[in-house]
């Protein structure tokens, strides 16, 4: 294997692991803040996906205007099934919860993608392109512009998240509530908007995934499915519930997967991932970064 | 100022509390005794807003705040330090002390807060960076104590800052109440070291079996025949 393979191999890594990381992030959020596994959460991307189709094909709304829309969207989206279903939840939950949580969320994913086949049906809704251009990276290795925004948007949006957790006000009664809940409460944060908040982020960043890979993979009711599955591959490897582990994780499966592409072929490709996975939780079961402090951000 | 009538609680079908009757009003320092599984820390739960009160009146600052949420609670004027502390141990000492200060916008006030509880542990300035879950036992309570402070609370509540303390290092902790509590800070202290939480209190309440079986000034529960009997082991 030459160098240039080599370069092209992680650049296609990087561009893939991006997506992972943005949908991983969401996903540690919400499972180290609320304790909820959550299995719907490729339906947000999808749900970012549509916004994003819709608003740029269907309204002829600039690119990235369109994927704000659709981060926007799915922000909503997340704040109105958290009050809806998982308010009530907390309300009447006795124990068990991250089992009822759990059954809840795989519920909603199914409901979910039967609603968007009702409303819009099974047909594939993309674009070909965003932006119509490539960009050289390295003499021989164009990209298209789409990747490389997509990157920049998810790299931005967890910069942003980064700083939001880290230097607001709200942002650290997050991650109080992920460590404590009865000291946050006893500081006076208010547990209900919290959660609110937490899962309408991690919705966001779900829906900003879907949004802004629209020309590689189309908006359908089934959309969902791929991402969810690889971003809880993200968060299993790094340990449940680590922001930060998740950001790392995300681009480290993305170039691992291109590299067992490149080496194994397609057909091989997810049993390698799978194989490091279950190699990885024979001998260290908490995760790459699992530790024994609860918090989304701490180590 | 605090006023606390016929109070029931309990945890699912165990009752805890039958009846309690306690106040505690401006600037005193009133401490509340009794053996492991009297019901101090309930009585506290309950006043606190963290578990429901199954019957009976709270009322603090002149508002009924039985039923009400802990967050809400706390907005109105009162910290809670329970016995396990709940501090946010991943977390640096500052963020600790800047959630205790949640509700408060004013950015100035949250830095006077800041200034008010360096001043009164000097060791957290220096240390501003280091994870409170590195403290060790008596720095986490003083941790504890700082954040409870840093909302600027009417009254204080503290469960059990002894347990599990090096004698020298709950001299400390008892000192840093006595300090507070001269600064004007009214404090309802729940203890099991009855010698020593009568010597600082001003005010006591004796509880047994979820009940108060004894009230009065702390001097004069000092010199007490049953209490001494019973807590002093004098004969």
């Amino acid at each position: 294997m030459d160098l240039n393979t080599l370069q092209n191999l992680l650049l296609t890594g990087i561009l893939r692991g991006g997506l992972y990381a943005l949908m991983a992030v969401g996903l540690a959020l919400v499972f180290g803040v609320m304790n909820i596994c959550h299995f719907a959460h490729g339906e947000y991307y999808v749900i970012g996906a549509y916004a994003a189709y819709f608003a740029h094909v269907t309204f002829g709304l600039n690119p990235i205007v369109a994927i704000v829309i659709a981060a926007i969207l799915s922000f909503i989206a997340g704040a109105v099934t958290e009050k809806i279903f998982f308010f009530p939840l907390r309300r009447f939950n006795k124990g068990e919860w991250i089992m009822n949580a759990f059954l809840l969320t795989a519920g909603l994913s199914v409901a979910l993608q039967n609603t968007f086949k009702l409303v819009w049906g099974v047909r594939y809704r993309g674009i070909t392109q965003y932006w119509d251009a490539t960009i050289e990276i390295f003499p021989g290795m164009a990209i298209a512009a789409d990747r490389l925004v997509a990157l920049g948007i998810a790299i931005a949006a967890i910069l942003a998240l980064w700083f939001f957790l880290q230097k607001t006000s709200t942002g650290r009664a997050i991650r109080a509530v992920s460590q404590d809940e009865r000291g946050a409460m006893l500081v006076g944060i208010k547990l209900d908007r919290i959660y609110t908040l937490t899962f309408a982020l991690g919705s966001m960043f779900a829906g900003l995934g879907g949004a802004s890979l629209l020309s590689l993979t189309p908006a359908y009711p089934y959309a969902g499915v791929r991402p969810l599955i690889s971003s809880w591959f993200v968060v299993t490897i790094v340990g449940l519930g680590s922001v930060s582990g998740a950001i790392v994780g995300g681009f480290l499966v993305g170039v691992f997967e291109s590299l067992s592409y490149y080496f194994l072929g397609q057909g091989w490709q997810d049993v390698a991932s799978l194989g490091m996975l279950i190699v990885l939780l024979l001998f260290k079961p908490s995760g790459l970064f699992g530790t024994k402090v609860k918090g989304v951000l701490e180590k | 100022m605090l006023d606390v009538t016929n109070l029931q609680a309990g945890y699912d079908c165990l009752q805890a509390l039958w009846g309690v009757s306690l106040s505690v009003s401006q600037g005193e320092f009133v401490a509340l005794i009794g053996s492991n599984g009297a019901g101090k820390t309930t009585t506290l739960r309950a006043i606190s807003g963290l578990i429901k009160p199954l019957a009976g009146q709270v009322t603090f600052m002149g508002r009924q705040i039985a039923g009400i949420s802990a967050d809400q609670i706390h907005r109105l004027g009162m910290s809670f330090i329970t016995e396990d502390l709940n501090l946010f141990e991943g977390m640096t000492i500052r963020d600790n002390l800047l959630l205790g200060a949640y509700s408060q916008k004013d950015k100035k006030k949250i830095k006077a807060s800041l200034d008010y509880v360096f001043d009164l542990f000097p060791l957290f300035e220096t240390r501003q960076k280091q994870l409170a879950g590195t403290l060790s036992g008596g720095e986490r309570r003083m941790l504890a104590l700082g954040r409870g402070l840093m909302s600027e609370p009417h009254l204080l509540m503290v469960d059990e800052p002894s347990l599990g303390l090096a004698p020298q290092t709950v001299k400390d902790v008892f000192d840093a109440l006595q300090a507070l509590h001269r600064k004007g800070i009214t404090i309802l202290l729940v203890e099991q070291n009855v010698n020593t939480t009568l010597h600082i209190s001003s005010k006591a309440y004796v509880m047994e079996k979820g009940e108060i079986v004894l009230q009065g000034a702390s001097a004069e529960l000092l010199e007490n025949a049953y209490l001494k009997e019973t807590y002093l082991g004098a004969r």
